[in-house]
């Protein structure tokens, strides 16, 4: 469990905070570990505060998210990687190649 | 026009309509022609200029099916150069990292020092040797060319065509106006080696004939439509060596919940119902049809380009052994200014990554059984014209005769 909190007004979703993963391996290795139950579980708490948790996130210029909203975000990108599973597959992945052999790149320079 | 009615092979009779032979996606002699005469002999595309903005900047992209490994760089002219990664020492592989930024390349072996347009400029002990003449000793070039930031390398040392001829001016003119350089500013990027031939992962991608089976949980509603159950093209035009095609989006489809949040915060590979109203980059939708999706580029031999709005995709096939292949994917986009555009972007990634891992279900499959001798020949559909092409346009490269064109 991580140590982050989430922001004020966002504590219901602290129960969650085992997908608030930092790296795409992390977040594809969670989503394919996770019983389906657990993956609906985190869609159905996290989809009804969307619209607040845009709205927070939008007030932060990218270079200066503190750490907990930071989190929050983390908890948006695990639900961008299970909503197709609840959503379409109704299984945390698709019948196919095994995710993980398929491995992030980096292309362009480091920034900055 | 009306859908599903249109004979592609009528148009190009020329590529006929036979059994394809399986042999070119199994047999290692077949291979190694490829290798002498289609990848040696062709322009390559092996990266964006995106990658190098700065003089100093470069890039190794090892070419296993070209033996070599090759180092692209910027220069201090601020032109893109392409050298054989080799130290003209001993031969020793010059750079050994992916990617980097300097003003010189250092050789780990002996000290050997090269400018970044290749020439040599340090040769450690130098009176020891025998009257080298350094201004022969520089890295060797290989020929590179760029078009609309994409970079290409020929490692024929006399390419027969220059680039711009070799892509050929109805293709180039064909996708003009099309933004590459405007959204190529945030790629996300795989790769993964299949057990399979490169051209049975080329086919995957350049026939939409298995959207509405193999991706029907993901994006079979999302180009097949009540009207065109099966996804059929908009059109395909030719353009040898290369190809191209043009999709249709279903205009009926229903947002999933998730898909609706992301919806308004930047375009994601679902979200392919371009209406016609909205404004379209000049070469794209060739038949100005209402409800377009994509076109699709198909670069002979090993490069296919998707265009879309707002977001642009390549897959390319770098054959290792007939058996297996290295699978690269890139998707390019804008940089998400808020972190809700991030997500979106993730969303979009997510779900395009999934349906890749569908397409890449069947690729070792298919290779297995190819390999079982079991069946001689394929057959393929009207949809499926650009497979057919490919075969048709290798079977020229193979059997051109040395140092002519090939006629495609
Ligand atoms: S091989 Fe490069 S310096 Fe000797
Ligand atoms: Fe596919």
């Amino acid at each position: 469990m991580s140590e982050r909190q989430l922001p004020e007004g966002f504590q219901d979703l602290e129960p969650y905070l085992e997908w608030s993963l930092a790296t795409d391996r992390e977040r594809s290795i969670k989503r394919q570990t996770s019983p389906m139950t657990k993956i609906t579980a985190f869609y159905h708490a996290i989809v009804p505060r969307m619209d607040e948790i845009l709205a927070h996130l939008e007030q932060y210029p990218l270079e200066q998210v503190p750490a907990d909203a930071q989190s929050l975000f983390y908890l948006t990108l695990s639900l961008a990687k299970i909503a197709p599973a609840v959503e379409m597959y109704g299984e945390p992945v698709p019948e196919g190649l095994d995710a993980l052999r398929l491995e992030n790149i980096d292309i362009y320079p480091t920034r900055g | 026009m009306a859908l599903g009615k249109n004979k592609w092979h009528d148009r190009y009779p020329e590529l006929g309509t036979g059994p394809i032979p399986v042999e070119p996606y199994v047999s290692p002699e077949y291979f190694e022609q490829e290798r002498a005469r289609v990848f040696r002999k062709t322009w390559l595309n092996i990266g964006r200029v995106e990658q190098i903005p700065q003089p100093g900047d470069y890039f190794v992209k090892d070419l296993t099916i070209c033996n070599t490994s090759i180092l692209v760089v910027r220069g201090k002219d601020g032109e893109v150069h392409a050298f054989h990664n080799m130290c003209s020492h001993r031969g020793n592989q010059l750079v050994w990292d992916t990617k980097g930024r300097c003003q010189t390349f250092s050789c780990k072996f002996h000290g050997w020092t090269y400018a970044l347009d290749g020439s040599l400029r340090y040769i450690t002990d130098e009176h020891n040797f025998f009257g080298l003449k350094k201004e022969t000793l520089g890295m060797t070039p290989v020929a590179v060319g760029t078009w609309e930031g994409f970079i290409f390398i020929n490692v024929d040392p006399d390419p027969q065509q220059t680039l711009p001829e070799y892509l050929g001016e109805g293709l180039r003119t064909s996708i003009k106006g099309y933004p590459f350089e405007d959204l190529s500013t945030n790629c996300f990027s795989w790769h993964t080696d299949v057990q399979a031939n490169w051209k049975v992962a080329k086919d995957a991608f350049q026939e939409v004939y298995h959207i509405s089976t193999l991706h029907r949980r993901i994006i079979g509603d999302v180009y097949a439509s009540k009207a065109n159950p099966y996804a059929n093209a908009l059109n395909f035009t030719l353009y040898p060596p290369h190809g191209r095609v043009s999709l249709s989006a279903n205009p009926d489809r229903k947002l999933t919940g998730v898909e609706s949040i992301v919806q308004g915060f930047g375009s994601t590979v679902l979200q392919q119902n371009n209406s016609a109203s909205e404004k379209l980059p000049a070469g794209v939708n060739p038949t100005g049809y209402p409800h377009w999706s994509f076109d699709g580029l198909a670069l002979f031999p090993n490069c296919l380009i998707y265009v879309s709005k707002g977001t642009y995709l390549t897959h390319i096939f770098w054959p290792i052994t007939e058996n297996l292949t290295r699978w690269e994917i890139r998707t390019y986009s804008p940089q998400a200014e808020t972190l809700s555009g991030r997500f979106s972007q993730e969303y979009g990634k997510v779900s395009f990554r999934d349906t890749l891992l569908e397409d890449a279900s069947t690729l070792e499959r298919t290779q297995t059984m190819l390999r079982s001798g079991a069946k001689k020949e394929i057959v393929l559909q009207d949809e499926e014209l650009l497979i057919r092409q490919h075969h048709k346009v290798t079977e020229s490269f193979l059997n051109a005769s040395k140092g002519s064109q090939p006629n495609v």
